[in-house]
């Protein structure tokens, strides 16, 4: 506590430009990080945490954001009002940053050893020799130990864990005395994650730095850090050391945040109840294609002979990494996809239905995705998104008539009834994804896609939208196909739960059984990775 | 009324109409620009060889609309009256009066009277002069402004439908749909376009509508490329599957979802496209290979210039009426331009 404090942010206030309106991004904010501690700052997205750690940095888009009151103190010295210079020489010197995103935040057209170098060369006069030497040290130290001989491969043939460890190599590069990681592990999977954690945990205790850590997952603050600051609105409304902030908010918002973290079980289902969708041995192979002729030289796999089903009132959680074939298998099922192999629907052979003959299940099988944002259609009213269902099947009889229906589908997912005369981009993600919800509900479908329909969205909406599906389920005898990586979501939702790994389900069972003695030692990395943000150190999953 | 229309354009469209209107220089070229093309429309009440009103012993004629015989008033012969021959006029004008429009010259109509050899220069009585075959050159830019936009709006739009629906297809259905049609594009695009036309305008005798046709076999592809774009990667968006999750038709996914967003990129486009489209027939007519000898022409009159070098104001006449029309539409196109592009935060 008596040790000088690394970043002193005190009242900042920050104000972007739009238009003739001026937007308060940032009311009085107040934080501390002190030297060897990781301090999180916590808030849902548009809460200004990440507005507030770009300040620090001084790297908003001035003039149009500006600082209307408040000082920001690196190490003692005003950042706010120092000249450009110096604040340069301090970026990615004493203070660095990592990313969420770390395909989009390296060069896609360079090496990433001679990124990892820039860094280096641009804080000291160092030989090329001597960086290169320092980039070795640094692959070592973010444990890319392996990947040193790759040195001048392009970004985009690393995977996203590796990809954000050289992310954090090229902040490390300098030893700064504070580390910004702006949630650098939302765009990976659960397990990548759970490394990176394991990794900026140990570099922090190895270097001494600081770090100043972004999320909006509580869970990450749980496993790693000191003490955590709660922004809500542009203030920061708690703050405290762990774990007694948690065990003892004193703010209403920290108190409501932990609330809602997805908990509960789904209702139990009578297991005799019929089976609405099944496949057999169901395949999805896209060819490569070589050469001047196009000849297929081999198959990209992303399913590879599942065979599932899920009944009435049921949900089958599909779980597994990115790139595991989850959304693929969805697809397949509604006929989106081409493939092979047997697909029923309630009893009914439907592989083989041409779209003409398709068109009438359409309407009992139905898909929610992931990205409430690129679901709806920008140009269409809510009412006019939600009718299309109706007209395509020539439901709802007149207009009058289709405007009661789509008004109470509205309501049935918590929405005002009114809002059908609005546009998209007025609505928030977990809105958005209600209005999804109703378009899907309007045809009053047996079995419902869900592609990760939570994981786009803040916590508190996530467990919003999960107890909303769970009501939807029990009112109308929904079979849900629910795919998430999140096993949190999937534990609340699914009865029964696959795991999916390279296209082939490892694991198949009740979901109460594989949470509780997992067999494959896949399905245990998982679980650990998503439950308790642990790493894996069987191998079991890859870097 | 408007005010409620332009509220259920979504907010969207508001702010990209704003957009434009901020830009200054496009929002006021485009007025200028509709202003002198409703202007040329009326073309026959602006110039033109017949009054537009005729009193006439107690009696209305209005020659611009109807034809009259000499007889009607007073003269000897039962053909169409001359009303620019200085006996009949004073027979009209002994009891009544002509309203003139305000050149009295139409784009055919040959001044026997000049006091020079045609080309005349600019004068009192031709404000630009006249051209070689003594045509009022004031006249014969007015009519060859309205072919020219008319043509290239007729041409822009049937080659935007055009170009459209092609790029649209290829791009929502993919594959080898797309392989075979992009191949196809590939060679239909580089045939020599001008010298196809001087062979077909050798064949037939070209007239506007053969003309337009005939440009628009080729002038179709410059949308296909953005609009297949646009489709190509519309048809991966979510909103997109969820349609077709629904049950929704490719024609409605295609013309209800994705078009929308294909359109940003060809109204970008439309402005630059018309300019080409005038630019194609000028160099056509400039050629002689375009529309009939004796049509009003910004080309022909271009054509008329280079041959007559000692009458400057032919082709500095035509040189300028050609270059503000140009700069209108290309101002105007960058408004659009500048309007859709989302980056662009006005003020």
């Amino acid at each position: 506590m008596t040790e000088a404090p690394i970043l002193e942010i005190e009242d900042l206030h920050v104000s972007f430009n739009r238009g003739e309106r001026e937007v308060k991004a940032v009311q009085g904010a107040n934080l501390v990080v002190r030297p060897g501690e990781i301090a999180a700052l916590v808030g849902e997205s548009g809460s200004g945490k990440s507005v507030t750690a770009l300040s620090a940095m001084r790297l908003l888009p001035y003039p149009l954001a500006w600082h209307p009151k408040g000082s920001i103190r690196f190490k003692g010295e005003e950042i706010l009002s120092a000249p450009e210079d110096r604040v340069r020489a301090l970026r990615g010197d004493r203070m660095s940053m990592i990313f969420q995103e770390p395909l989009t935040s390296l060069n896609p057209l360079q090496g990433i050893g001679r990124q990892v170098a820039e860094s280096v060369v641009l804080h000291r006069p160092v030989s090329a020799a001597a960086a290169r030497e320092r980039v070795v040290e640094l692959f070592e130290l973010v444990g890319l130990r392996e990947q040193i001989a790759r040195m001048d491969a392009l970004p985009h043939e690393f995977s996203g864990g590796q990809q954000q460890r050289v992310m954090i190599a090229m902040a490390l590069a300098n030893t700064p005395d504070l580390l910004i990681a702006d949630e650098p592990t939302t765009a990976v999977d659960v397990t990548i994650q759970a490394q990176i954690l394991k990794l900026l945990q140990e570099l922090q205790a190895r270097l001494g730095m600081a770090v100043l850590f972004i999320t909006h997952d509580l869970g990450i603050v749980r496993r790693i850090a000191n003490r955590a600051y709660v922004m809500c609105q542009g203030r920061i409304v708690e703050e405290g050391v762990l774990p007694d902030v948690f065990r003892a908010p004193r703010h209403d918002y920290t108190r409501h945040l932990l609330a809602s973290e997805p908990k509960g079980t789904p209702e139990p289902a009578s297991a005799s109840a019929p089976e609405i969708m099944a496949c057999k041995n169901l395949k999805v192979w896209f060819p490569i294609k070589r050469g001047v002729i196009r000849r297929v030289v081999g198959h990209v796999k992303a399913v590879d002979g599942v065979t599932l089903s899920v009944r009435e009132g049921h949900t089958l959680g599909i779980v597994g990494e990115s790139g595991s074939g989850k959304s693929t298998l969805g697809r397949a099922l509604l006929r989106l996809e081409r493939s092979e192999g047997e697909v029923a629907f309630r009893g009914r052979a439907i592989e083989a239905l041409r779209a003409k003959a398709l068109r009438p299940l359409r309407r009992e099988m139905q898909i929610v995705f992931q990205d409430p944002f690129g679901s709806l259609s920008p140009r269409l009213s809510v009412g006019q998104i939600v009718e299309e269902g109706l007209l395509v099947h020539g439901q709802g009889g007149d207009a009058d008539a289709r405007r009661q229906l789509i008004g109470q589908a509205l309501t049935e997912v918590g929405l005002d009834p009114e809002t059908q005369d609005r546009y998209p981009h007025e609505f928030s993600g977990g809105q958005r994804q209600r209005i999804a919800i109703a378009r899907a509900l309007v045809l009053k479908p047996k079995f419902v896609v869900l592609d990760e329909p939570t994981s786009a969205l803040d916590v508190s909406v996530q467990a919003q939208i999960v107890e909303l599906l769970r009501e939807l389920q029990k009112k109308h005898r929904l079979a849900y196909l629910f795919i998430s990586h999140d096993l949190r979501v999937v534990r609340a939702m699914a009865h029964e739960i696959a795991v999916l790994r390279q296209g082939r389900v490892v694991e198949h069972g009740p979901a109460a059984d594989i949470f509780a003695r997992p067999r494959e030692p896949y399905t245990r990395a998982l679980i650990a990775a998503a439950i308790e943000l642990k790493a894996d150190e069987s191998g079991a999953v890859a870097m | 009324m408007s005010a409620a229309l332009v509220l259920k354009l979504a907010p969207l469209t508001a702010r990209r109409l704003d957009n434009f209107r901020a830009n200054r220089r496009g929002f006021w070229s485009l007025w200028i620009f509709l202003a002198l093309f409703v202007l040329s429309l009326f073309a026959e009440l602006i110039a033109n060889d017949k009054p537009l009103l005729i009193r006439h012993e107690g009696t209305f004629y209005a020659p611009v609309l109807f034809a009259y015989a000499e007889t009607d008033f007073g003269g000897d012969f039962p053909t169409e009256a001359d009303y620019r021959d200085p006996y009949l006029k004073k027979k009209i004008e002994a009891d009544g009066w002509i309203v003139w429009p305000m050149v009295r010259y139409s784009f055919t109509t040959v001044d026997r009277n000049l006091p020079v050899p045609a080309p005349a220069p600019p004068s009192g009585e031709h404000w630009l002069g006249t051209d070689d075959q003594a045509r009022d050159v004031v006249a014969r830019l007015i009519y060859g402004f309205r072919v020219s936009v008319l043509f290239g709006l007729a041409l822009t739009l049937l080659s935007s439908v055009v170009g459209v629906a092609a790029g649209a297809v290829q791009g929502y259905f993919g594959g080898k749909t797309d392989l075979i049609f992009q191949r196809f594009i590939e060679i239909w695009g580089g045939m020599p376009t001008l010298y196809l036309l001087i062979i077909l305008a050798s064949v037939v005798e070209p007239n506007f509508w053969w003309l337009l046709g005939l440009m628009l076999l080729f002038s179709w592809m410059a949308l296909v490329g953005v609009v297949r774009a646009e489709f190509l990667r519309g048809r991966n968006f979510d909103y997109v599957r969820a349609a077709r999750a629904l049950g929704v038709s490719d024609v409605t996914i295609m013309s209800r979802h994705i078009l929308p967003n294909a359109m940003v990129a060809t109204l970008t486009f439309l402005p630059f496209i018309l300019n080409s489209s005038i630019t194609t027939l000028t160099a056509l007519d400039f050629l002689g290979l375009g529309l009939p000898p004796g049509s009003a022409s910004l080309g022909e009159l271009l054509g008329q210039g280079k041959a007559n070098l000692q009458a400057p104001w032919l082709g500095l006449t035509a040189f300028f009426v050609l270059a503000v029309m140009l700069s209108l539409l290309v101002f105007v196109g960058e408004g659009v331009r500048d309007a859709f592009d989302p980056r662009k935060a006005r003020r």
